[in-house]
């Protein structure tokens, strides 16, 4: 590999396992910081059995926020302790495998993976799994790499209750 | 009479009794099993929701022809299509052979249904078109002179693009069963130039684990919004705050009084409205001024008034209709006494242009879907509330009383400008959360009851 060459895969895992990190700990402005302002935190609604909505403007997705905003305003409302949905605050556990990163322009990472998420609920002692794939793309900000867009496809997504940022 | 007709008849009168109403006296209260029960959950499948008009899907969603759904009704799978010819039908999903689901998909188009277990096929209309290996099956004459088509439901009806069936025929005709609540529905329908509605892509099915109910009554309850919902208003002020007034704003027009009420109607229907002269959210139909006064123009200005206001239709036993910064229709399948699934569309009227389009999209997935601010909370609070429930020692709640010191009948203002004729009505303060408009699906759901007790006996 050359000098030029960035370790796209190295970069890659080390966010990936950086924000899963960050999520099941709760370390929720860390993690938003790893994203631009202008960040697309997107998780596609499915149409069928086969195939999920590609539009957010004329098609519903199950979440879809194209700028950090959104992220902080649904940390705001869990740091408020007014939503029932975060009092108690389920427990997560991410894991994330099976990273295909590769640089598709000098400073610009797009990588695939795939998650699970084990999501124990202590208000019900119940616990439940959320797993699908990531897409994510990376952009270098000087030393720094930062989330520009995160695509979640949910196998899963007949929602149990709650569906939030740090459970899928 | 034998005795196990005349016990189910008493069981199911005791059930219907579990709603103790005396307008009289203005009292109304519900046991709380009938949140928990088994029997009376599997009463209530039978009776009520298998024994009259549900919702089950829009004709736009089955616009082509061969177009089709899959739905329930109770716990009975039902298939929605449109035949070669463009007729609408509704059918248990199950084949006639051995019983097995005929179409396991969601939705689609296709001119033939073909049974994967033996091979049995459908058309489109319902029709079989084969038997496989018929020749050769050695069958008595009674299965040859069989009908072998699949089962239609017992009534079909529409209205303005809503496909209601029944799997009893003993139900009034659908207009009569929808009543007044038709202006409600033409309130949503009447904001399309061409008079349709289309469901945007990409519904969303949730569960939560408690009983239907709680359901039926959150879409009624404005009591609860300031409480439960108080860190998503938390965030549509901030935004106010920080940002320019929402896209889509509009304000009540002078002279009009702030307030929250209801109009309830018979076979269980009842609508919640709301005016306030400051709102925290624009409306789809506010972000084209142009649009705005050709809809006003066709439809007038009361009408046009009160698109703008919220609106929460509850359509009696299966059916929500919610109107306000987005559309949002919403069903409920009752899967056990204790968990309920969902299942929710953006509602939208055909021919808006794509910003308000949009716009509805993104206050619906804020607002409406389980991953977003508002019904989340919700989901939540049902099981809270059916956890509750099964302090069964504490008696009866006291959660339907809001408003019954002081039920309206006959005329009022409002039901004059929109020409409808409630059973009740309900106005206050816009704080006032009035409770009655939950008796009118409860009233119904006795009336089943009792309906079904007579009817064993006879």
């Amino acid at each position: 590999m050359s000098g030029e060459m960035i370790d796209a895969q190295r970069v890659a895992a080390e966010a990936l396992l950086r924000e899963a990190r960050l999520l099941d700990r709760g370390d929720w402005d860390q993690w938003v910081a790893m994203y631009q302002d202008d960040a697309v935190f997107w998780v596609p609604a499915w149409l069928d059995e086969y195939d999920v909505t590609e539009d957010p403007a004329t098609q519903v997705s199950l979440l879809y926020h194209d700028a950090r905003r959104g992220l902080e305003e649904r940390i705001s409302r869990i740091e408020s302790r007014k939503s029932i949905t975060a009092l108690p605050l389920p427990r997560t556990v991410h894991q994330v495998t099976n990273v295909e990163a590769s640089s598709i322009a000098p400073d610009e990472i797009s990588c695939e993976s795939v998650f699970s998420v084990y999501v124990y609920d202590p208000r019900t002692a119940k616990g439940h799994s959320r797993h699908g794939r990531y897409q994510h793309t990376l952009k270098r900000h000087g030393a720094e790499w930062k989330i520009a867009r995160k695509i979640i496809t949910l196998a899963n997504d007949n929602v149990a209750t709650v569906l939030d940022f740090y459970s899928i | 009479m034998n005795a196990a007709a005349l016990s189910r008849a008493e069981r199911l009168s005791a059930i219907s009794k579990l709603v103790d109403d005396r307008p009289d006296e203005q009292f109304f209260q519900v046991d709380r099993s009938i949140f928990t029960d088994q029997s009376v959950f599997e009463a209530e499948l039978r009776y009520v929701f298998e024994s009259t008009w549900n919702f089950i899907g829009l004709e736009s969603q089955i616009a082509r022809p061969n177009d089709f759904v899959t739905t329930h009704i109770g716990r009975q799978p039902i298939l929605l299509m449109r035949s070669a010819d463009g007729k609408i039908g509704a059918f248990l999903n199950t084949c006639r052979h051995r019983g097995t689901v005929v179409c396991p998909f969601k939705q689609g188009r296709q001119k033939f249904h073909v049974c994967r277990y033996h091979g049995w096929a459908y058309d489109s209309s319902g029709r079989n078109v084969s038997i496989t290996e018929e020749g050769s099956g050695q069958y008595p004459a009674s299965f040859t002179n069989a009908n072998h088509d699949l089962v239609p439901v017992a009534r079909l009806g529409s209205y303005r693009g809503f496909i209601f069936a029944s799997l009893s025929p003993d139900v009034p005709p659908i207009e009569e069963f929808l009543g007044d609540v038709r202006v409600f529905l033409d309130l949503v329908v009447d904001q399309s130039d061409s008079g349709e509605v289309e469901f945007v892509p990409g519904a969303s099915t949730y569960t939560f684990d408690g009983n239907w109910k709680l359901q039926f009554e959150n879409g009624l309850d404005y009591y609860h919004f300031a409480t439960t919902h108080s860190s998503y208003v938390d965030i549509l002020r901030k935004r106010n705050a920080t940002a320019a007034p929402d896209a889509g704003s509009t304000v009540e027009p002078k002279g009009e009084q702030e307030g929250q009420g209801s109009f309830s109607f018979d076979y269980g229907h009842a609508v919640n409205c709301r005016s306030k002269r400051a709102q925290l959210y624009g409306r789809p139909l506010g972000m084209d001024p142009a649009r705005l006064d050709t809809v006003r123009q066709r439809v007038g200005s009361t009408r046009a008034k009160w698109m703008l206001r919220q609106r929460n239709l509850t359509i009696f036993p299966n059916l929500q209709v919610i109107d306000i910064l987005s559309a949002q229709v919403r069903t409920w399948r009752p899967i056990a006494p204790d968990k309920t699934e969902m299942v929710s569309h953006c509602l939208a009227p055909v021919g808006e242009s794509a910003a308000a389009r949009t716009m509805r999209i993104r206050n619906y997935e804020d607002f409406f879907n389980a991953s977003g601010l508002a019904s989340s909370d919700d989901n939540v609070m049902y099981e809270f509330s059916q956890s509750g429930y099964a302090a069964a020692a504490a008696g009866p709640t006291q959660g339907y009383l809001r408003g019954a010191g002081d039920v309206g009948t006959g005329e009022s203002f409002h039901t004059r400008e929109l020409g409808v004729s409630p059973t009740e009505w309900s106005f206050g303060p816009t704080t006032f959360g009035g409770e009655t408009n939950f008796h009118p699906g409860y009233r119904e759901w006795r009336r089943l009851l009792q309906r079904a007790a007579e009817q064993a006996t006879a």
